[in-house]
């Protein structure tokens, strides 16, 4: 059935109206290319987004203190809550967390040589890595060695570090001895800058900060969890966590406010939910483009057909089978939108992949605070795949209501058809 | 060969039509029929339906030996393609294609193979002088050519039946004398054939004329085309 034959009438059906192939198969390719574009930049939003959580691990908690927005027990609303050691002793008592880490958070000062910098200083224990996604750009984090012997190290932010070094012509400060609020810290890492505010940032060890200022008041204390995987279980837990820390710090188990508990996993789940949707919306969109295309084989096809039925007539009388005929219009018709969808499909991949490699040369779009929101905006294979699957499906659709027509038509109306 | 048994047709439209009252007619094998009858006397249904172009309402017909009636359309298209040829007052050939294309096209649907097919329709052409134009479109020959190309065609599958439905009105008479020679010489090898004409001249060339009036068989009248003289024109 499908032999050379059958491609070369096929074909030749397709050369004798060239124009007409072409204008309509442009509708085709239009649609299948902006669906591909749409679809990469929809990529690029969702790789750009998740690239600035992807170092994170998902099972992780922050509790930040708050103000509290109800009265409770004779205390007045707008009450600063300070978690404590208590919380902490709370937070390792349930069997669902995993290891805690209170941050403590000191304002100051950053001096290098003549240089100064205001900075946040930060204590906070080796997991802080992992639970907040700081990526090192040089030299390491703080390790359990710094935790055990209290060493006077830090982690400064890559913008601090240059800002810093501005004029001095060297690029780190790693192996030297700055001071923050007066006190000698040895740099032995640099990360990257946090994505909010002016302000610079360092991280010292937990321990060290503890021992030099007897920190017991904490604005974030952060933890992982385990055996919480769903939304609706970390829902439940933090209702939970909240009733207790409440119960704690005496303030309404109501109040929304009085602390901040935060899900990395519930965060994470509700950003993957988000550019889902945005995926869902951008095929709808596309289809909805195709979908004219689709519209336009499918009217030439009609025309196609009509002009043809005097042939088709004549075929039938010499002997064609119906699915012969039905076959020629059905091909003929995935043959325009494949052809076309292709071409569509590569012209769309090499704008995208042009345009990635591009951004991939000039450091990427962001913010201009280190936070990327569009990273490597192309489709993968599947997507391809997928494409492909609504080409054929929307040739075959377009071409069979004309052919299941002039297959139904009697030969001898078919010749005599004017 | 052919075998009509009471057939009737009515075309079914704003005003039905009752084409064909009861036809019963026996066509033999090698026989030359000719139907005769004025237009709208239900002559050309008649072919269609001998063709399996058309449906009818009621009767039997069979060809062949096999009844034909309620057939898929797939039965009808073998039917048609090993057994029937076609000849057309209106040629009825496919434009953009070449007189050897148009020839082949039927063995294309017996799923010959190209080579032998282009062989075989090459042969036909051959035979009725066609050779030079094997090449060309349709509309570069001239009626007559046109004609003997459709008759190379109908003839190119070996079927045991050619139906012609007017086979010379759209030539002149000249033309058309020399159509009804071959036709003739084609019958002349065994092949059955039946012409629809309205043209006297025409049924004259053959051994039994059916005269069709309303829708019924008026009367079947044998007839001697070898003491017809060919020289005078036929019209």
């Amino acid at each position: 059935m499908f032999n050379r034959d059958f491609w070369s009438e096929i074909f030749m059906a397709l050369r004798r109206n060239k124009l007409r192939t072409v204008l309509t198969g442009f509708a085709i390719s239009w649609g299948i290319f902006m669906l591909i574009i749409l679809l990469s930049a929809g990529n690029g939003l969702k790789n750009g987004v998740t690239s600035n959580f992807a170092d994170r691990i998902k099972n992780t908690y922050t509790i930040w203190s708050s103000s509290t927005e109800l009265p409770y027990k004779g205390h007045k609303a707008g009450r600063f809550i300070m978690l404590t050691n208590k919380d902490i002793q709370l937070l390792e008592s349930l069997y669902q967390v995993e290891e805690v880490s209170p941050t403590v958070s000191k304002g100051g000062t950053l001096i290098f040589g003549e240089k100064s910098r205001t900075i946040g200083l930060d204590g906070v224990k080796p997991i802080f890595k992992s639970i907040e996604g700081i990526k090192i750009l040089e030299g390491r984090f703080i390790n359990e060695n710094d935790m055990k012997n209290k060493t006077k190290v830090v982690v400064i932010d890559v913008d601090s570090n240059d800002e810093l070094l501005r004029t001095t012509g060297e690029t780190t400060l790693i192996g030297k001895t700055v001071f923050i609020n007066g006190l000698s810290f040895t740099v032995v890492g640099v990360c990257k800058a946090q994505m909010w505010g002016e302000r610079g940032l360092a991280y010292a060890p937990y321990t060290t900060l503890q021992a030099l200022y007897n920190e017991n008041e904490y604005y974030q204390i952060t933890f992982t969890t385990k055996g919480l995987n769903t939304k609706e279980e970390n829902e439940a837990f933090a209702k939970e966590l909240r009733k207790k820390i409440a119960a704690l710090h005496e303030f309404s188990p109501e109040d929304k406010r009085g602390v901040w508990i935060d899900s990395e996993m519930v965060n994470s789940l509700e950003t993957l939910r988000i550019f889902n949707t945005i995926n869902i919306f951008i095929w709808v969109i596309g289809i909805a483009m195709l979908i004219s295309g689709v519209v336009g084989v499918s009217n030439i096809m009609r025309i196609t057909v009509k002009e043809r039925t005097n042939e088709i007539g004549i075929r039938k009388a010499l002997g064609a089978k119906p699915r012969s005929i039905l076959l020629s219009i059905v091909m003929e018709s995935l043959v325009i939108t494949t052809i076309f969808g292709y071409i569509g499909m590569i012209c769309g991949i090499g704008v995208t992949e042009v345009i990635s490699s591009i951004m991939e040369s000039s450091g990427g779009l962001g913010d201009g605070n280190g936070m990327s929101v569009f990273v490597d905006p192309t489709v993968d294979m599947s997507i391809v795949l997928m494409a492909t699957l609504v080409l054929i499906v929307s040739g075959v659709a377009a071409g069979f209501a004309p052919a299941w027509n002039s297959v139904k038509v009697k030969p001898i109306e078919a010749m005599n058809y004017r | 060969m052919i075998k009509l048994e009471n057939i009737n047709k009515t075309y079914f439209g704003a005003q039905p039509l009752h084409v064909l009252k009861g036809i019963n007619l026996n066509v033999e094998e090698g026989e030359l029929v000719s139907i005769m009858g004025a237009s709208g006397s239900g002559k050309s249904t008649l072919l269609n339906i001998i063709g399996i172009l058309d449906n009818y309402d009621e009767g039997n017909y069979y060809l062949a030996g096999k009844l034909v009636k309620n057939l898929s359309e797939n039965q009808a298209a073998e039917f048609r393609n090993k057994l029937i040829g076609f000849i057309f007052q209106s040629f009825n050939l496919i434009p953009f294609k070449t007189a050897l294309e148009n020839v082949a096209l039927p063995l294309f649907y017996q799923g010959v193979n190209r080579k032998k097919r282009n062989m075989m329709a090459m042969e036909y052409l051959e035979r009725f002088g066609l050779k030079d134009w094997a090449d060309h479109y349709p509309n570069e020959l001239s009626g007559g050519q046109k004609q003997r190309v459709s008759i190379a065609r109908a003839l190119v599958t070996s079927p045991k039946l050619i139906l012609a439905d007017e086979p010379t009105g759209a030539l002149d008479s000249k033309t058309s004398a020399e159509v009804m020679q071959i036709l003739r010489e084609v019958n002349a090898t065994g092949i059955t054939m039946v012409i629809v004409t309205h043209e006297r001249g025409i049924a004259n060339l053959t051994k039994k004329i059916v005269h069709l009036k309303d829708g019924i068989i008026e009367s079947i009248e044998e007839n001697d085309p070898d003491k017809m003289d060919f020289t005078k024109e036929i019209k």
